[in-house]
């Protein structure tokens, strides 16, 4: 992957530091700007492959840096950060320019799945892998196959969907709510956790025979397939 | 505040004035037409009086010559108060007779001498010199060539006129001042609700509270009625502020239990000498906790703006059938977990006009509920029907029931039965399913049995109130 540069748009240090951090494990190149004004000069003098703006800003707000840099004709996708939740508001911050809406608060995976998200979209033309592995697990996405260690494994199309999308995300934690949206196509949160059902059915056909872990929760955030 | 009063002012002085122009204009105009009136009989009464006068003098003087005439006149003098000028002209128009009051000689007779035609009456009018005054002549030229002439002055009749005149003017005084003040009284009385009304918004404008109304009458006027409405809507939005201030103060209290654990939480870990994976636990706990907040917080603004009227419905044809299906696929994995059959039972044709995700969250609700209530080897079934008016959608399991004493406390907020203590939640979503439910104007019932299950049934109108 080439290097990837991030703005990052954001009042609050605390968030901001955490945004920055987390980002930064994940190899990005990132850019902090605390107000509006100071972020849009940034963004219109670097070339970034994703900004992720907070729409409560001093000084001049998110959605008018969005709307600026629209109007200067600059494309770089935009994740729009906000406490406010309501449908209008999502619609309103996707109309003025924004490419992805993420609600305060959130789990640090989910925004780091949608910038990459964004990044891909961007990049178009880019092939998803039909083959994966992870460790002596392997899935095809053509053959609907998945093998451990040489042994086919008879999965579900829903478990067979989870398990998909948690190799495209490897080593990446997934929260609760991204599989939920991704699985069910729900965007609320049930209060009975059918996602950790799903996730213990997975485990147990995937894992439970061999003596190497590959599937993992993450308390509280969610959970990650990979090698530990 | 000033552009109100500029308005009222504006409004009330341009009735006052049409009002006491209308009244006055109408009493000038009658009393002016009285005036015409009265004058006019009663120039027509001195009319009559000189030309029966001078029948009369004229029968005399062909019966007893000059001399009855002389008679006939000074007995008149002394029983009528008519004054009247009294003239035979001869031949050649000199006066054979004369009689006339001393002081009505500013009136020029010579005037009248002029040639007439036998048998005939004429008439002159003589204008005195010094004061306005006109006087009548009537002339009788006799079958011998001598004339008769009798002629009255207007003194009289305007004495008269001048007398009415004064009155007429105290009357019209009155009016005008009757015109006037009832002019502003009648403005002023029909300009109140008007006051009251700015009287009642300036109230609330500067002390906040929405307590004030605007008094009405019982009038069934279009005033009274603006007033009514005006409290009506009065009452509507203090009742929304009421309900919006008692949400705002139960999330506020709601909140307050979660964010405790929070803090006891993190506390505790720092104040404890542990291992770092006990303190990772700790970090753990906070984040459930933590996302435990969010949604509560979530959840909580959902029923209050789905109670206050104020959540934004996406209205759209929807599919029961589809909307079941999704939802039955859902907790299809958990169901089989724990070992519940799920049964569903919608015809396809069953549709309502809904919020689609409202309605699956709805739904998802009343299954979670059904699904985690229902022990291993129990059965849940979703069922439609169509109604006269709409549908029903209902969820029945097989659980726990709920004990008659707890039923009609289900649907507040943050209750918990007994039984349900044990299971996660966080106690708001039945009173989610009520207000999404009534905000579509539909709504929800339950019917349990402690042991056999529970059933919670939806009806929902094909027309929503909205």
């Amino acid at each position: 992957m080439a290097f990837m540069r991030v703005l990052v748009v954001e009042d609050d240090p605390t968030i901001a530091s955490f945004v920055v951090k987390g980002l930064q494990q994940a190899g990005f190149a990132v850019d902090h700007a605390a107000d509006g004004e100071r972020g849009l000069t940034l963004a219109t003098s670097e070339p970034y492959q994703v900004a992720i703006v907070d729409l409560m800003l001093p000084g001049r707000d998110g959605l008018s840096v969005i709307e600026a840099l629209r109007r200067r004709n600059i494309n770089t996708p935009v994740l729009i950060l906000s406490a406010k939740r309501s449908v209008d508001d999502r619609v309103k911050g996707l109309q003025r320019g924004g490419d992805d809406y993420l609600t305060k608060p959130f789990a640090f995976p989910e925004l780091l799945a949608r910038v990459q998200a964004l990044i891909r979209r961007a990049s178009a033309g880019t092939i998803e892998p039909t083959r994966m592995t992870v460790g002596d697990l392997e899935l095809d996405v053509l053959s609907r196959q998945v093998t451990r260690g040489g042994h086919r494994i008879e999965l579900r199309p829903r478990e067979f969907a989870l398990l998909e999308y948690l190799m495209r995300n490897a080593g990446k934690v997934v929260s609760k709510t991204m599989v939920m949206s991704h699985i069910w196509g729900f965007s609320f949160d049930p209060r009975t956790n059918v996602v950790d059902v799903l996730v213990h059915r997975l485990r147990e056909k995937i894992d439970k025979d061999f003596p190497v872990k590959l599937l993992h929760t993450v308390r509280g955030i969610g959970c990650v397939l990979k090698v530990e | 505040m000033a552009r109100g009063s500029f308005l009222r002012d504006t409004l009330g002085y341009r009735l006052a004035v049409w009002y006491a122009g209308l009244f006055v204009g109408s009493s000038v105009f009658v009393i002016g037409l009285t005036y015409f009136l009265l004058s006019a009989s009663l120039e027509q009464r001195d009319r009559e009086i000189v030309l029966s006068s001078l029948a009369k003098y004229t029968q005399e003087y062909r019966q007893g010559g000059l001399a009855a005439l002389n008679r006939v006149i000074s007995a008149d003098r002394l029983t009528l108060d008519e004054r009247l000028l009294v003239r035979v002209l001869g031949r050649r128009a000199e006066a054979i007779f004369y009689n006339m009051p001393a002081d009505w000689d500013e009136f020029d007779l010579r005037d009248v001498e002029a040639p007439q035609a036998p048998g005939t009456v004429s008439w002159a009018r003589l204008r005195g010199r010094r004061s306005g005054a006109v006087m009548d002549v009537a002339s009788f030229r006799m079958s011998d060539g001598t004339r008769l002439q009798v002629g009255k002055s207007s003194e009289n009749r305007a004495e008269l006129l001048v007398r009415f005149r004064t009155i007429v003017l105290l009357v019209l005084l009155s009016v005008v001042l009757v015109g006037v003040t009832g002019g502003a009284l009648f403005t002023y009385a029909s300009l109140q609700p008007i006051r009251d009304l700015s009287t009642a918004v300036r109230t609330i404008l500067q002390t906040g509270r929405m307590s004030a109304r605007v008094p009405t009458r019982n009038t069934d006027d279009a005033l009274d009625e603006l007033s009514v409405l005006f409290n009506t809507l009065l009452d509507r939005i203090d009742s929304l502020i009421g309900a919006m201030r008692g949400s705002l103060d139960n999330v506020a209290h709601d909140l307050r239990t979660p964010m405790t654990r929070l803090r006891s939480i993190a506390e505790t870990a720092l104040h404890s000498e542990q291992r770092p994976e006990a303190l990772r636990e700790a970090l753990a706990d906070c984040l459930e906790e933590s996302e435990r907040v969010v949604a509560m917080l979530d959840t909580l603004m959902d029923i209050s703006e789905a109670e206050t009227g104020t959540m934004k419905l996406h209205l759209e044809p929807v599919r029961l059938a589809d909307l079941v299906r999704e939802t039955v696929e859902l907790y299809a994995d958990l169901a089989e977990e724990k070992n519940v059959t799920v049964t569903t039972n919608v015809p396809v044709e069953l549709s309502v006009v809904a919020d689609r995700s409202r309605l699956r969250q709805v739904l998802a609700n009343l299954m979670d509920n059904a699904v985690k209530y229902t022990p291993p080897g129990g059965r849940m079934g979703i069922e439609g029907h169509r109604t006269a008016d709409g549908v029903t959608l209902s969820v029945q399991d097989t659980g726990i029931g709920i004990p008659a004493t707890e039923l009609p406390r289900v649907w507040e907020r943050l209750y918990r039965g007994d039984q349900s203590r044990s299971e996660r939640g966080l106690g708001l979503g039945l009173s989610l399913v009520r207000a999404i439910v009534q905000a579509h104007g539909g709504r929800v019932e339950v019917s349990s049995e402690p042991g056999v299950g529970s059933t919670f049934t939806v009806t929902l109108s094909s027309r929503p109130v909205k």
